[in-house]
């Protein structure tokens, strides 16, 4: 059970870890994160990287989608554009921790303009607006050779630290890592400040919004700019991570993936959001080692339970939709609330 | 002496639990230690057994994992056992790439198959720079044929490029005195599609065929009417698809065949698959095509091809036709051992370098009848295929040309 928790001053009820419990586990996590390079295996290091980029980019959708109530389906174009912009740049010597906010702001930029039909249509009508954007970037990434090296894609030099290259999956992990945790603290305080609760009021309501004195304009564009600089950080990194892109990675089908990620996390959560993302990347890999373990002694296991594993991973998406539609945060918020209160009430 | 070996006291549920505990925690762990010990060559593969390109990934991953069987049964490489172990990429780069990397991680294969052109591009950074794996996929991009830049890196078959130069040659074979056949070229605009588009142009000139017209369409479109009227104005003798499976190829033969149009329609590798073929319905009349593949129903004279039928008849009594995904997964497999032989032999360690070395030192190579001439691959690629036509009246592709080698 909690105990203790007095909330005596303003600055201790703005605390963003205002519970000694909560800042011993955050340090305990930060800790985990740092060592986890050194100590992880390969393969579970490579699943932090792409943990890591999944959880940037849908953070970014969720303050769209799920903060500010403007529907994407355009994630994926935000992404190619921080990719390429990453791309070309590092190609032209500039360093990583130039390129990553420059590839942000490239993406940003393209979500403002994207983000000024969110004024006069929202719901699913911006949603095909985005999807607009979806195609059209593709065709830009395919056509635009100079810039994006067509339908052959682009090769990203590894980034440099200190004179360091980071081509090795450790060592992206802790820059992923880095930018991931730098960025969900970034969003926790946007959060709550007159910016994160603007964008609450035009998700819940956008007319009363404006008459509570919301700039609509403003705000929307803000929540485009932001979340978009998110995914252009995500794509960048995800450049520099598999150091090879072809256009075809950026499809819709990615887009769904991230919606479907903060959708079963939890919109308009953040913890929502990095769960979501967990579920979406992990529960494939477990589902794939389920199936490697048994074809170690079934023969033809692989080409058998292969489709099965999706229809399972499909059906696990439907089941947590219908027993828990406000996501995987609802199920951690309840465990949670039954150890505060254990054992007065469990 | 039995009794010696038990522990004393026997064996209480305790230290039965214990063991059973300890036995399920080793049989998670890597074994790649246990591996090393006994030999054991591990072939990794990510074929994408589900997904868009589930098709032709199920046939890549039965050839492969097959042929491992047969050559394990028919004494392993150099006196080595091989242990194929493929894990379904789906036909998405992150699961590939995350595959690889879970394989690469836990045994650290000397050979790799992955699944798409977007795989390779990406494992070919990592793969050059851990050399110790040589990789190969069903992509034939004309990109990846580079000994260069991908250096552990070959297709079991001509690059894109390549096998349109094939078609072309074999179009150019066929002019008469009243000058060169023209030619129509038709692709889905992919990367896939457009790979081998400016090669075949500059090969089309050197050869004097004129290619009347140029059309890109979506990879699945639906209505080619516009494209189809497009064709007709520009009559050409032979219309070429590629960066196609299947439609919208049907669609715009009907649709030429009903506008009164003489031509022939051919295709490329992955669009050549007899079921896919079969699928074609009427338009599969007169359906021609490059394979780099004999069929598995032309056994005769090719020991290799009667080798994969006898095995599929065994390994899979209900596979009733062993398609072309199939034929490349073995010839992929030949390839990997063929490489590995070469260096356990010349008593080298499974090294990205020299299995690129035997790689490149592959000359002249019977590859027992699945391509028709002894193959070499100093150019990462097999120039070589040859066109085949569909015969209505036996339901089956029959060769209308000779075998047909390109430079590389």
């Amino acid at each position: 059970m909690r105990i203790r928790d007095y909330r005596q001053s303003y600055e201790h009820d703005e605390a963003l870890w205002p519970t000694r419990v909560q800042q011993v586990w955050l340090a305990l996590l930060l800790l985990a994160l740092a060592a986890f390079p050194l100590l992880g295996g390969g393969y579970l290091v490579s699943l932090m990287c792409v943990l890591g980029i999944h959880v940037i980019a849908a953070t970014g959708l969720n303050i769209m989608t799920g903060y500010t109530g403007l529907i994407s389906l355009g994630l994926a174009a935000f992404m190619g554009v921080g990719c390429y912009t990453a791309a070309w740049l590092a190609q032209r010597g500039v360093p990583f921790y130039a390129a990553l906010p420059a590839a942000g702001l490239m993406a940003a930029a393209l979500g403002i303009v994207v983000g000024l039909p969110s004024l006069r249509i929202k719901g699913l009508y911006l949603a095909v607006a985005t999807l607009a954007l979806q195609f059209l970037m593709v065709y830009v990434f395919r056509e635009w050779e100079p810039v994006t090296g067509g339908v052959r894609g682009v090769n990203v030099p590894p980034a440099t630290f200190l004179g360091v290259p980071l081509n090795t999956d450790a060592r992206m992990a802790w820059l992923i890592a880095f930018c991931a945790v730098l960025l969900l603290i970034g969003a926790r305080n946007l959060l709550r400040t007159r910016i994160g609760r603007a964008f609450l009021a035009i998700r819940d309501k956008d007319i009363s919004a404006e008459v509570l004195g919301i700039n609509l304009l403003r705000y929307k564009l803000t929540a485009f700019a932001i979340g978009t600089f998110y995914a252009g950080v995500a794509g960048a990194l995800l450049g520099y991570y598999y150091r090879a892109m072809t256009p075809e990675y950026f499809t819709l089908q990615l887009s769904i993936f991230y919606l479907a990620a903060i959708i079963v996390g939890g919109l308009g959560s953040l913890l929502g959001t990095v769960l979501g993302a967990l579920f979406m990347t992990l529960v494939p890999e477990v589902l794939r080692a389920g199936v490697a373990v048994v074809a170690q002694w079934v023969p033809r296991a692989t080409e058998i339970l292969s489709p099965v594993q999706q229809v399972v991973f499909g059906l696990l998406i439907m089941g947590f939709l219908i027993f828990e539609p406000h996501g995987l945060q609802e199920i951690w918020r309840r465990i949670r609330r039954f150890f505060h209160l254990w054992p007065f009430r469990a | 002496m039995k009794h010696s070996l038990q522990a004393p006291g026997g064996p209480t549920r305790r230290r039965l639990v214990q063991a059973g505990l300890g036995a399920t925690g080793l049989s998670a762990l890597p074994l790649t230690s246990a591996l090393a010990q006994s030999g054991e060559i591990v072939v990794g593969a990510a074929p994408p057994i589900t997904g868009v390109f589930a098709f032709a990934g199920v046939g890549l991953h039965q050839g492969l994992g097959d042929y491992c069987e047969w050559r394990n049964a028919n004494g392993g490489v150099a006196g080595r056992r091989l242990r194929y172990i493929g894990e379904d990429s789906a036909y998405k780069m992150d699961q590939a790439m995350s595959v690889f990397k879970k394989i690469m991680a836990a045994h650290r294969p000397p050979v790799f198959y992955g699944d798409s052109t977007a795989w390779a591009k990406a494992a070919s950074v990592e793969v050059s720079q851990l050399g110790t794996t040589l990789t190969s996929s069903p992509s034939f991009a004309s990109d990846l044929a580079d000994p260069v830049k991908v250096p552990y890196y070959f297709m079991a078959g001509p690059t894109y490029e390549a096998m349109i130069e094939i078609q072309l040659e074999y179009i150019n074979s066929q002019a008469r005195a009243g000058g060169k056949p023209s030619v129509a070229l038709v692709y889905s605009d992919t990367e896939f599609g457009r790979d081998p588009i400016e090669g075949a142009k500059k090969h089309a000139q050197k050869l004097g065929i004129p290619v009347v017209q140029e059309i890109v369409t979506k990879p699945g479109a639906v209505d080619v009417s516009a494209e189809v009227s497009r064709l007709r104005r520009a009559r050409p003798d032979y219309v070429i698809f590629h960066g196609y499976v299947l439609a919208p190829i049907p669609e715009f033969i009907k649709q030429m065949k009903e506008a009164g149009m003489n031509f022939r329609a051919m295709g490329t590798i992955w669009s050549m698959d007899k079921t896919t073929v079969d699928a074609m319905g009427a338009a599969a009349e007169g359906w021609m095509g490059v394979m780099p593949y004999r069929y598995s129903y032309d056994t005769a004279g090719a020991r290799t091809m009667q080798a994969i039928k006898d095995h599929a008849a065994k390994a899979r009594p209900n596979m009733a036709y062993v398609p072309l995904f199939y034929t490349h997964g073995w010839l992929v497999g030949s390839i990997f051992c063929e490489v590995m032989d070469r260096c356990l032999r010349a008593g080298q360690a499974l090294t990205g370098n020299n299995m690129k070395a035997a790689l490149e030192s592959i000359r002249n190579w019977d590859t027992g009848g699945i391509m028709g001439r002894p193959v070499s691959l100093a150019r990462h690629q097999i120039p070589m295929g040859r066109i085949y036509q569909y015969d209505s009246a036996s339901k089956l592709l029959q060769p209308a040309s000779d075998w047909i080698t390109m430079e590389g």
